[in-house]
C-alpha cells in the first residue's frame, strides 16, 4: 500500500506540473488527490485497527542491509493523518490564497506535493536509510518552496540559509544514524535494542544535533523565521504541522534506544533538555518581541517544538505521552493560525500588528478560528491543547530532583509565556485599534481554517477517540506510555491548579506587553548565519585561487613531483640482480632510438619539432611492445601516437612556432623534476620487477577467454567481457571528456566572438 | 594548413581504404589484434586527416559519443532484463553464405559503441582545437577550399 500511495503522489506531481501550465486551481486540485487518499487510508486503518504486519520492504543492496522499509505502525498512521490530512486542507487553502492566474503556477502545486510525498516517506520510514533519504528530500523540496518567490534577493537568502542549516544537520544526522546502526547491529529502527558505550554516546549527540537543526532548536532556529518568506500555505504546512516535526519524530523514535538504561551515561536526555529549554524560552521571547503576525507564530513554533523535545528527552512514559499529544494538538492549531494570518495578509495587505486592528468585527469567521486555535495553543479548556498541556504538567509532577526543577521551570515558564504571546497576538490583531480596510472573504481559505479550528474543539470533546490514536503511538516511543490518555476534566488537582495559575499570569503578562509599542528586533542570529556562510564562500574562493592558479607548467610540475614522491618508497627496495640488459639486441636498438628522440624533444626549440620527437618516442615504445609480443598494445599505442601528433599539429596552429624563452631558475627546477621523475620511475619499475606478488593468472584468463568470452584474443576478451565493467567505466570517462572539450571550446569560441 | 589539391585527393582516395581497415580491426579484434578502440583510432585518424587537409569537417561528434554511450549502456544493461548479470556475454554462432561459420557475441555491439565514442571524441577534440574551421563562416585563410 505504501508504494501504491507513493506512486499516486508521483502521478499527482506529474499531473500537477502539467496542469500548472494551464491553471493554478486545476493543478492544486490534481495535487490534492494523493494526500486525501493517503489520509483516508490512514483513517481507515485506524478505524479497522492497525495491522503491524502491513509493512513494505524493498531490498536494494542486500549485503549492506540497504533496504527501504515502510511501516504502518501507530506512529506512521498518526503522522500520516497529520501530514496528509492537513496537506489536503492546505491544497484547498492554497487555491484560495493564490490568485487563479498567479505566475509561476507551474511549479508550486507539484513542488508542494513532492514535499508531501517526501514527508510521508519520512514518517513511514523504519530503516535508517529510508529515513535519511526522505529527510533530505524534505530539505530540498522545502528549499524550493521557501524560495518560491525567486526574484527577491532576501527570499533567496532565507531559502539558502534554511537549506544550509538543515542540509548540514542532515549530514550530522547521517553520521549519527550510521554509528547507531553499527552499534545496534541493524538498520531497522523498530528492531534496534538500546545501545550503550562511547560510540553510542557520539551517535546520540549527532542524532540529537541533526534533529535539532530540522526542528529549529536554539541555536539552529535562525532558519525558521527567515523561512516565513515562503507563501503562507507553505508555512502552514511545513513550518507548523510537518517538516519541523521531523526532528521531534526522530527524537521520539530513537529516544528509547538512548535512554533505555538509567546508568548508561549517554548525554541524550540532558542534551535534549538543553536544546528544548533554550528553545522554549528564546522562542517564546521572540514571539513576544516580534511585530509581524507570521513571525510571532514562527517563533511560537520554535518554543513549542522545544517543549516537545524537552518532554521527549525526559523520556518517562507520561512525558512521552504528553509530547505526543502536543505534537498532535500543535499541528492542528498552528496550521489553522497560519491560515488565518495568510488570510489577513491577503485581505488587508499587511501582517504588521501595529497596522492591524478591529478585525474581530470585520473578519468574524477568521476571528473565531483564531480564538479557538489560539486558546488551544495557550492550553485553555475545552480544547485539545489544554488536555495536552495538562498531560505535560502531570508528567513534570511525577519527576524528581534536578530534572523536576529544570523541566518544571521549562514547562510552566514556557506555558506562561505561550499564554502571553497568544494573548498579545489575539488582542493586537483582532482587538481595538484603527479599523483596517478588509477585502472580501475567500471561501476556499475559510473552509480549511474552520475545519482545523473545529478539530481542536471536537478533538477535546471526543478525547477517547483521539486517545486511540495517541496512546498506541506514544507506546511505540516508550512502552510505559500505554497506560496514559488525554483527560478532559481532571478535577481540582495540583496540575489543574497550576494550569489556572499559568492562564492568569500569562494572560496578564500578555495584556501588559500588548500595550507596549516595540519595534521588531534585528535578526542578529540570521545575519550571523549568513555572514558565516558568506565567509565560507569567500574563504573557499581564496583557497581555490591559490590552488587552481591556472598555469599549465606549474600544474604539470606539481603532478609530476607528486608522482616522484610516490616512487620514493621503492627507491631503496631495488637491487639489480634480476635485471637483464635485453631479451633481444633489437630492443637495444629501439631504446637507443627512443633516447635520441627524447633528447631531441628536450632540446629542440620548435614546438612542431618537439611534438614530432614525442611522437617518435611513442612509436618507439610501440615497437618495444611489439618485440615483447604484445601486438594489441603496440597497435593501439601506434594509433594513439598518430592521432596525438595530428592533434599537436592542429593545436600548434594557435601557438607560436618556437617555445617562449624560460627563466633560468624555472628551467633548472624543470630539469631537476624531470631527472627525478625519470630516475624515480626507473627505480620503482626495477623494484617492482624484483618482487612480483603471486603468480600471474595468465592460464586462467586464457582458458576463460576462450570458454566464456568466445575469443582467442585475450586482450580484447578482457576488455569486452571479463573486465567489461572497467571498459564501460573508461568509455564513460572518454565521453565525459569529449563533452567537456566541446563545452570548453564552445565557451572559448563565444568569448572570442564577444571580444 | 596544407590545402594542396594533390594531398586532398590523396586523402579522399585513402579514406575508404582506411575505413575498410577500421572495419577489419573491429571484427578481427575478437581473435586477432584489433578491437573497438583501435578501430576508433583508425577512423579518428581518417577524420583528422580530412579535417587537417580541409576535405571536410564533420560536426556530428556529440551524436557519435552519445550514440556510442547508449549502445554500450544498452549492451551492459540488456542481460539484466533476462535475469543475467550486468554485461553478461551472449555468443551467437551461425553459418552464413560466403563467410562460412561466423561466431559473434554481444561483445561486437559493445565494441561498436566504443568505436563510436572514440571517433566522436576525436571529432570533438578536433572541433575544439580547430574551432574557427567549425564556426560556420569560413575564416580568411581558406576561403577557396570550402566546398
Amino acid at each position: 500500500m505504501h508504494l501504491f500511495l507513493l506512486a499516486l503522489h508521483v502521478g499527482g506531481i506529474i499531473a500537477a506540473a502539467w496542469a500548472g501550465r494551464r491553471s493554478m486551481r486545476l493543478a492544486l486540485a490534481a495535487a490534492g488527490i494523493a494526500p486525501a487518499a493517503a489520509a483516508a487510508w490512514a483513517a481507515t486503518l485506524m478505524v479497522r485497527g492497525t495491522d503491524s504486519s502491513d509493512s513494505t520492504v524493498v531490498t536494494w543492496v542486500d549485503r549492506f542491509d540497504i533496504t527501504f522499509r515502510f511501516t504502518s505502525g501507530p506512529v506512521a498512521l498518526m503522522m500520516t493523518l497529520l501530514v496528509s490530512g492537513i496537506g489536503a486542507l492546505v491544497f484547498v487553502y492554497a487555491a484560495g490564497y493564490f490568485a487563479p492566474t498567479a505566475k509561476g503556477a507551474t511549479n508550486f502545486p507539484a513542488t508542494l506535493l513532492a514535499f508531501s510525498a517526501s514527508m510521508l516517506g519520512l514518517v513511514w520510514a523504519d530503516s535508517v536509510w529510508t529515513l535519511f533519504i526522505f529527510w533530505e528530500f524534505t530539505s530540498v523540496t522545502s528549499f524550493l518552496l521557501v524560495g518560491y518567490k525567486n526574484t527577491d534577493a532576501a527570499v533567496l537568502a532565507s531559502a539558502r540559509r534554511a537549506l544550509m542549516i538543515t542540509g548540514a544537520g542532515g549530514l550530522v544526522l547521517l553520521a549519527g544514524l550510521l554509528l547507531l546502526a553499527s552499534e545496534a547491529g541493524t538498520t531497522t529502527i523498530s528492531q534496534m535494542e538500546p545501545v550503550a558505550g562511547s560510540t553510542a554516546a557520539l551517535a546520540a549527540i549527532l542524532v540529537m544535533v541533526g534533529a535539532a537543526t530540522k526542528s529549529a532548536q536554539v541555536p539552529f532556529h535562525v532558519w525558521l523565521p527567515g523561512a516565513m518568506a515562503a507563501p503562507t500555505p507553505v508555512s502552514a504546512y511545513l513550518h507548523s504541522a510537518t517538516m519541523v516535526k521531523a526532528g521531534v519524530l526522530l527524537i521520539a523514535l530513537v529516544g528509547r534506544l538512548f535512554t533505555g538504561s538509567e546508568s548508561n551515561g549517554l548525554p541524550w536526555g540532558w542534551l535534549g533538555i538543553a536544546f528544548g529549554t533554550a528553545s522554549v524560552f528564546w522562542g517564546a521571547i521572540g514571539a513576544l518581541r516580534h511585530t509581524d503576525a507570521k513571525l510571532i507564530l514562527a517563533w511560537g513554533t520554535v518554543s513549542q517544538l522545544g517543549l516537545m523535545i524537552t518532554l521527549l528527552s525526559v523520556g518517562s512514559g507520561k512525558a512521552v505521552f504528553a509530547a505526543t499529544s502536543i505534537v498532535f494538538a500543535h499541528a492542528i492549531f498552528k496550521a489553522a493560525l497560519f491560515m488565518i494570518v495568510g488570510e489577513i495578509d491577503i485581505r488587508t495587505g499587511t501582517r504588521q500588528i501595529a497596522e492591524l486592528g478591529g478585525l474581530a468585527r470585520s473578519m468574524p469567521v477568521a476571528f473565531g478560528v483564531a480564538v479557538v486555535s489560539g486558546l488551544s495553543m495557550a492550553g485553555v479548556p475545552p480544547l485539545l491543547g489544554f488536555a495536552a498541556k495538562e498531560a505535560a504538567i502531570e508528567a513534570v509532577l511525577k519527576l524528581s530532583g534536578a530534572e523536576q526543577i529544570v523541566v518544571g521551570a521549562t514547562v510552566i515558564g514556557g506555558s506562561v509565556l505561550t499564554v502571553a504571546y497568544t494573548t498579545r497576538f489575539l488582542v493586537a490583531v483582532f482587538g481595538a485599534g484603527p479599523a483596517t480596510k478588509v477585502a472580501p472573504r475567500r471561501l476556499l481559505m475559510t473552509v480549511p481554517a474552520v475545519t482545523l479550528a473545529a478539530l481542536s474543539l471536537v478533538g477535546f470533546v471526543l478525547a477517547p477517540s483521539i486517545n486511540k490514536i495517541l496512546t498506541p503511538a506514544a507506546s511505540v516511543f516508550n512502552p510505559d506510555s500505554s497506560v496514559y490518555e488525554l483527560i478532559r476534566w481532571p478535577g481540582l488537582k495540583t496540575a489543574f491548579v497550576i494550569s489556572i495559575a499559568i492562564m492568569v499570569v500569562g494572560g496578564v503578562l500578555g495584556w501588559i506587553l500588548t500595550g507596549r509599542k516595540a519595534s521588531a528586533p534585528a535578526p542578529i542570529g540570521a545575519n550571523l548565519a549568513d555572514r558565516t556562510l558568506d565567509g565560507i564562500l569567500i574563504g573557499s574562493r581564496e583557497v581555490t585561487a591559490v590552488v587552481q592558479h591556472g598555469s599549465l607548467p606549474v600544474y604539470l610540475a606539481t603532478m609530476i613531483s607528486v608522482a616522484v614522491g610516490a616512487t620514493v618508497p621503492f627507491v631503496f627496495d631495488g637491487g639489480t640482480s634480476h635485471l637483464v640488459l635485453w631479451n633481444s639486441p633489437l630492443q637495444g636498438l629501439v631504446v637507443a632510438g627512443i633516447l635520441g628522440s627524447a633528447l631531441a624533444g628536450a632540446f629542440v626549440n620548435s614546438r612542431l619539432g618537439a611534438a614530432l620527437a614525442l611522437g617518435a618516442v611513442g612509436t618507439g615504445m610501440s615497437a618495444l611492445f611489439f618485440i615483447q609480443g604484445a601486438p594489441d598494445l603496440a597497435l593501439t599505442q601506434l594509433l594513439v601516437e598518430t592521432i596525438i601528433v595530428v592533434g599537436f599539429v592542429i593545436g600548434l596552429g594557435h601557438l607560436g612556432r618556437e617555445f617562449p624563452p624560460v627563466q633560468t631558475a624555472w628551467k633548472t627546477v624543470r630539469i631537476v623534476i624531470s631527472l627525478l621523475a625519470g630516475t624515480g620511475v626507473a627505480l620503482a619499475l626495477a623494484a617492482a620487477g624484483r618482487q612480483p606478488v603471486g603468480s600471474p593468472p595468465l592460464q586462467t584468463i586464457a582458458e576463460q577467454s576462450v570458454e566464456t568470452g568466445g575469443g582467442n584474443n585475450i586482450v580484447n576478451v578482457i576488455l569486452t567481457d571479463l573486465r567489461a565493467l572497467d571498459t564501460l567505466g573508461e568509455v564513460v570517462v572518454l565521453a565525459t571528456v569529449a563533452f567537456g572539450v566541446a563545452a570548453l571550446a564552445r565557451a572559448r569560441h563565444s568569448e572570442e566572438v564577444a571580444s | 594548413m596544407t590545402q594542396s589539391p594533390i594531398v586532398q585527393q590523396g586523402v579522399r582516395l585513402a579514406s575508404p581504404l582506411a575505413i575498410a581497415v577500421a572495419i577489419y580491426l573491429l571484427f578481427a579484434g575478437h581473435n586477432n589484434p584489433g578491437g573497438g578502440f583501435a578501430a576508433g583510432l583508425v577512423l579518428g585518424s581518417v577524420v583528422a586527416l580530412r579535417v587537417i587537409t580541409g576535405v571536410d569537417r564533420p560536426a556530428w561528434g556529440s551524436e557519435l559519443v552519445a550514440g556510442g554511450l547508449l549502445i554500450v549502456l544498452a549492451v551492459a544493461v540488456a542481460p539484466v532484463l533476462w535475469g543475467d548479470t550486468v554485461l553478461d556475454q551472449k555468443i551467437v554462432s551461425s553459418t552464413l553464405p560466403i563467410l562460412g561459420k561466423v561466431k559473434t557475441g554481444s561483445a561486437l555491439p559493445f565494441d561498436i559503441g566504443v568505436t563510436a565514442i572514440v571517433v566522436g571524441l576525436v571529432i570533438l577534440v578536433l572541433q575544439g582545437l580547430h574551432a574557427e574551421h567549425y564556426a560556420g563562416e569560413p575564416s580568411s585563410d581558406h576561403k577557396g577550399v570550402d566546398r
